[in-house]
């Protein structure tokens, strides 16, 4: 009857209901009530948030554009360091190379040179992490539960195809976030991305800030499963320090044999 | 609301989606009005209705890469606005109070004549009361499918129910309203 009084029914349909009613004094009396009724109800004022509303929401909107814009800027540089990774050369050039009687000792140089050059993105990114990291600590990640937070991470892991923000996103839980479930569920999203470089730059840079043994094995675990051979510094590093929990330096060790 | 012009709700979602945040504050001088409406009438509190408007929103950011292409921007929010309400009704583990007349500020039209103004807030009053009495399910159908215009579909989608259902129970919800309308009539006649 609403919809009859809205003139939403289509024309037959209308036309049957009315129908109806000419030999239905009830359903035409309750018609009569409704409309009168349905007018009050739509003519009722509708009440007014106050300034505060806007003010609160605005502020959310910048605090929310401030995270993003950071977790941009860190995440942008591992993905920035992971594409200016050295690529194998193509095969003519190590011919060139060889035929020019170049000697054992520039090839070392050459690929020593490119290691250092690695490893300095990486210092360069753990220097980031740092930074980052107290920054975003201290801000907007932690007004947030962590159960709010590991539900985020959980919702991107469903996502089936997920673009350069996901990942970003996933990366930055694992570097940031100081819940150790959120890290862990965070890490087992990025598997199935573990054959991009950019992933495997992120846990091998979120390594060395990590404090927790389980996260600290988990990294290693996922380490060898993408054959993230550039890790093998890091775990030597990490196998000889004295300070670290001995069941992660054991991990370390079997990781290089296993690389 | 358009779904299909380049500024559309759905549209200005997206690409919040997409990181540009700014398009939410599109997005809600859009709807705030609408949306804190619904929860001050569901509710029956200013306060209450404007700590919930501003969840809604905190939730739409933080949850905004679950917005679906295919998705209703309206029906998306009004489903996440039912969630909050949910949690607060929940959190304050009792039932929502009966809207009080006072905390829904009246906004009768200047231009009207004085005893028309005063005729129309008694009646809004009377309304505001009968509203107060539905049950809570009953109210959210009617304030979804009447005062928010949603379509009966867009309110099946909000309340997780078919169609048919959705219309039935906004047309159960209508005549519990005529019925606590006329006999509060009758009271205050009394």
């Amino acid at each position: 009857m609403a919809e009859l009084a809205d003139n939403k029914l289509d024309g037959a349909v209308a036309a049957e209901v009315r129908a109806h009613m000419d030999g239905c004094e009830a359903c035409r009396q309750e018609f009569a009530l409704l409309v009168p009724l349905l007018s009050a109800l739509d003519a009722l004022p509708a009440p007014v948030p106050s300034q505060g509303l806007r003010a609160k929401v605005m502020g959310h909107i910048e605090s929310e554009k401030l995270t993003l814009r950071k977790e941009f800027q860190w995440a942008s540089s591992i993905r920035a360091a992971a594409r200016t990774q050295p690529v194998p050369g193509p095969s003519w050039v190590r011919v060139l190379v060889g035929a020019l009687g170049v000697t054992t000792l520039v090839v070392l140089g050459f690929v020593l040179g490119e290691r250092t050059a690695t490893q300095r993105q990486l210092a360069d990114l753990r220097v980031r992490v740092d930074t980052m990291g107290q920054l975003v600590e201290q801000s907007v990640l932690q007004k947030r539960t962590a159960g709010d937070r590991l539900e985020t991470v959980l919702t991107a892991a469903r996502t089936t195809k997920p673009d350069e923000r996901v990942i970003d996103g996933l990366i930055n839980s694992l570097a940031f976030d100081p819940s150790i479930n959120v890290r862990l569920n965070a890490l087992s999203a990025l598997y199935g991305h573990a054959d991009q470089e950019v992933v495997r730059a992120g846990v091998l840079a979120c390594l060395p800030r990590e404090s927790n043994a389980l996260v600290q094995i988990s990294m290693i675990d996922f380490l060898v499963a993408s054959r993230a051979r550039e890790a093998a510094p890091e775990l030597r590093k990490l196998s000889l320090d004295t300070k670290a929990d001995n069941d992660v330096r054991d991990s370390a060790r079997r990781a290089i044999d296993l690389l | 609301m358009d779904t299909t012009s380049p500024t559309s709700d759905h549209d200005l979602m997206l690409a919040v989606r997409d990181g540009d945040l700014d398009c939410m504050g599109e997005l809600f001088e859009r709807h705030h009005g609408p949306l804190f409406g619904y929860l001050a009438k569901l509710t029956g509190n200013r306060a209450a209705a404007e700590d919930i408007a501003q969840v809604v929103f905190q939730r739409m950011l933080k949850y905004r890469h679950t917005y679906r292409d295919e998705g209703k921007f309206t029906a998306w929010m009004y489903h996440l606005a039912r969630r909050c309400a949910s949690d607060h009704f929940r959190k304050a583990s009792s039932a929502p109070l009966a809207v009080d007349p006072s905390d829904l500020e009246d906004h009768a039209d200047d231009s009207q004549a004085a005893d028309q103004s005063a005729l129309a807030s008694d009646d809004h009053e009377l309304l505001r009361k009968a509203l107060g009495r539905l049950d809570r399910d009953d109210r959210e159908v009617l304030l979804l499918s009447r005062l928010q215009e949603l379509s009966f579909a867009e309110v099946a989608s909000v309340l997780e129910c078919s169609v048919g259902a959705a219309r039935v129970r906004a047309h159960r919800a209508l005549k519990a309203l005529r019925d606590h309308y006329f006999r509060i009539q009758k009271e205050n006649l009394s």
